[in-house]
């Protein structure tokens, strides 16, 4: 549609307006992340520039330095108990560990059943189609509880073992992840032309080899969103953690720990949520091109 | 072997990569372990009363499910969670067209603007209740403060504080987490339009407005009724938001039907009832999804 000049000046303002207000809280929340405590909690007015940027926050969640020390340092000089709780290094190593390797078990299980059901006719090929994207509609609560009792008899939760917790966490989340993997990969896999991999079956080749040589080269492209939005699911994912795990704290369940009785370290919180975006943003840019047809099941193509 | 024959069954090739069994393993395994058998027991202990006193687990079908269908907390969690996906939803439906209507422009610059769109879908969703925690404090919140320099609240009102004004300001967090999600697929059908029904209409004196309600909306109604879908069921199992900025309170007034499964199970430790609520809120799930499916002919 053809504006005029001015009409099109606004429309540019507008749009540029309302992806400023989508932007506001993130910005904010970055903003405070390096604000001394004063300008966090000033009741009087909103602290917007002018304050003195801090690194405190990022130290104590990050580096695991002491948060009395630093205040000492920098000359705050109130001696503050305990800092371990806001060390997050160990989260963000459970988060990367059980995200990474629920994104290896999700991708292992789904590229097989994808092509499945891209390539071969087989009885009950429907059924199994409703039975995953049944999967994706079915609520966490109404599997948790049981599986928090099964992992306490198998030994496998994190207070048993810490290591068999992670990967109590990776298959579960690779359960979760499993309906958009395969609805993905499905259709990353139907963009494949049929005849080049039959023509090479016709030539002799197993299916085993036309899917090494052919369908998962030509779709790695595919793959490789389908892994990043599983990585990002992982990352991002709350209720289960939280109801699976006392040890590991993944970023997302250590970050409402922050929240006590006595007031909110709205410092530690902001430093610590600030650091577990940057992952996210990064990979969401890599797949702009994948993400429409990744929300939507494969359904929706851009 | 011609080409037509490959891939149907046979019972000699079963163990080989010529039969489906191999490729389909491995996933049915992980749904079956992590998906279907948690699902029976969940079921399975519904149907047993638990004794506070002795904490043994008693056989007797029907208590929990009387229970909670006489329990008026359930019915409160009911109300919340609909009310909850139906307002945020339709927000996020409304507010995803129009600003992806805004956001449909070849010009310079509208790539950024769309790309730093999807941003918010990748913050876990306990940092964005995080986020909207801190901006909705009534005493040094950025966004409460705003509203109060308007006078529409009281000086240091606590929105989440107030049992009034708590489940609005839970939505805030999901409407802006989650309208993105709108605008891109939105996005992603507009521009997969064809052009000559527009330009027609253009030439036969449509304004912009009728042909929006004539022809966009149509021709995007099975777009549209995909995203209501997957929005819609992720909305009916609203916990993220709700256990991070209010847990479930003040008292019970922002408490879904997730949530309130969660605060038995960690409350009282009672197992056959938390889960009877839990195994609610699939039977909600299901029974919405699949009514919608059916009117609006959606196939995912």
């Amino acid at each position: 549609m053809e504006l005029s000049r001015p009409w099109q000046i606004a429309r540019d303002a507008l749009a540029a307006f309302v992806t400023a207000i989508f932007m506001f809280p993130i910005f904010w929340w970055a903003l405070t992340s390096i604000k001394p405590i004063s300008a966090v909690f000033d009741k009087d007015r909103i602290v917007w520039f002018d304050f003195i940027p801090t690194t405190i926050n990022y130290a104590v969640t990050m580096l695991g330095q002491s948060r009395s020390q630093l205040a000492i340092d920098a000359g705050i000089g109130m001696g503050v108990a305990g800092t371990e709780a806001y060390d997050s290094r160990s989260s963000i190593l459970d988060s990367a560990v059980v995200s990474i390797g629920a994104t290896a078990v999700t991708m292992m299980v789904a590229i097989p059943a994808a092509y499945a059901l891209s390539r071969m006719a087989f009885r009950g090929r429907n059924a199994f189609l409703n039975w995953v994207l049944g999967q994706r509609f079915m609520p966490p609560i109404a599997i948790i509880f049981p599986l928090v009792t099964t992992y306490k008899w198998l030994g496998m939760r994190d207070t048993d073992n810490y290591y068999l917790g992670w990967l109590g966490l990776m298959l579960i989340y690779a359960l979760m992840n499993l309906p958009i993997a395969v609805l993905l990969l499905k259709s990353f896999f139907d963009d494949v032309p049929k005849d080049v991999d039959e023509a090479a079956m016709i030539d002799g080749a197993t299916r085993w080899e036309t899917f090494c040589k052919i369908v998962l080269p030509m779709a790695k492209g595919g793959v490789a969103a389908a892994a990043v939005l599983c990585f990002i699911f992982s990352w991002t994912e709350f209720l289960l953690s939280l109801f699976l795990t006392t040890d590991i704290r993944t970023v997302p369940v250590k970050i409402q720990t922050f929240v006590t009785s006595t007031g909110n370290e709205w410092g530690f919180i902001t430093a610590l949520g600030t650091a577990a975006v940057i992952p996210g943003f990064i990979f969401i840019l890599l797949v702009q091109r994948h993400l429409v047809r990744g929300l939507t099941l494969g359904s929706l193509k851009e | 072997m011609t080409a037509s024959d490959m891939g149907k069954p046979s019972r000699l090739n079963w163990l080989t990569s010529e039969h489906s069994l191999p490729w389909l393993l491995p996933a049915s395994a992980l749904m079956v372990v992590f998906g279907v058998y948690p699902l029976i027991a969940a079921v399975l202990k519904t149907l047993y009363r638990k004794n506070a006193a002795t904490r043994r687990e008693i056989f007797d079908p029907l208590y929990n499910w009387t229970k909670i269908f006489e329990d008026p907390r359930m019915w409160d969690a009911l109300l919340h969670t609909l009310a909850y996906t139906l307002i945020a939803l339709t927000f996020q439906l409304v507010l995803g067209m129009l600003i992806a209507l805004l956001l449909d422009s070849d010009r310079k610059g509208y790539g950024i603007l769309r790309a730093m769109m999807t941003l918010p879908l990748v913050i876990p969703p306990a940092v964005t209740g995080m986020m909207f925690l801190l901006m909705l404090n009534g005493s040094f919140g950025v966004i409460a403060r705003l509203i109060i320099a308007t006078g529409l609240l009281p000086v240091g009102y606590s929105i989440l504080g107030n049992s009034a004004t708590a489940l609005p300001g839970v939505m805030l967090a999901e409407i802006w987490q989650w309208t993105p999600f709108m605008v891109l697929i939105m996005l992603a059908g507009l521009r997969a339009l064809p052009k000559e029904p527009f330009e027609a209409a253009a030439i036969d004196g449509a304004t912009p407005v009728q042909a929006f309600f004539k022809l966009t909306l149509p021709m995007m109604s099975k777009v549209i009724a995909i995203a209501v879908l997957i929005r819609g069921v992720d909305l009916l199992r609203a916990f993220d938001y709700i256990k991070v900025m209010t847990d479930s309170g003040p008292g019970t007034a922002t408490e879904t039907l997730t949530s309130y499964a969660g605060r038995i199970y960690f409350g009282n430790s009672d197992y056959p009832l938390a889960s009877a609520v839990a195994i609610l809120t699939l039977v909600l799930v299901i029974f919405t999804s699949t009514v919608f499916m059916r009117i609006f002919k959606v196939k995912l």
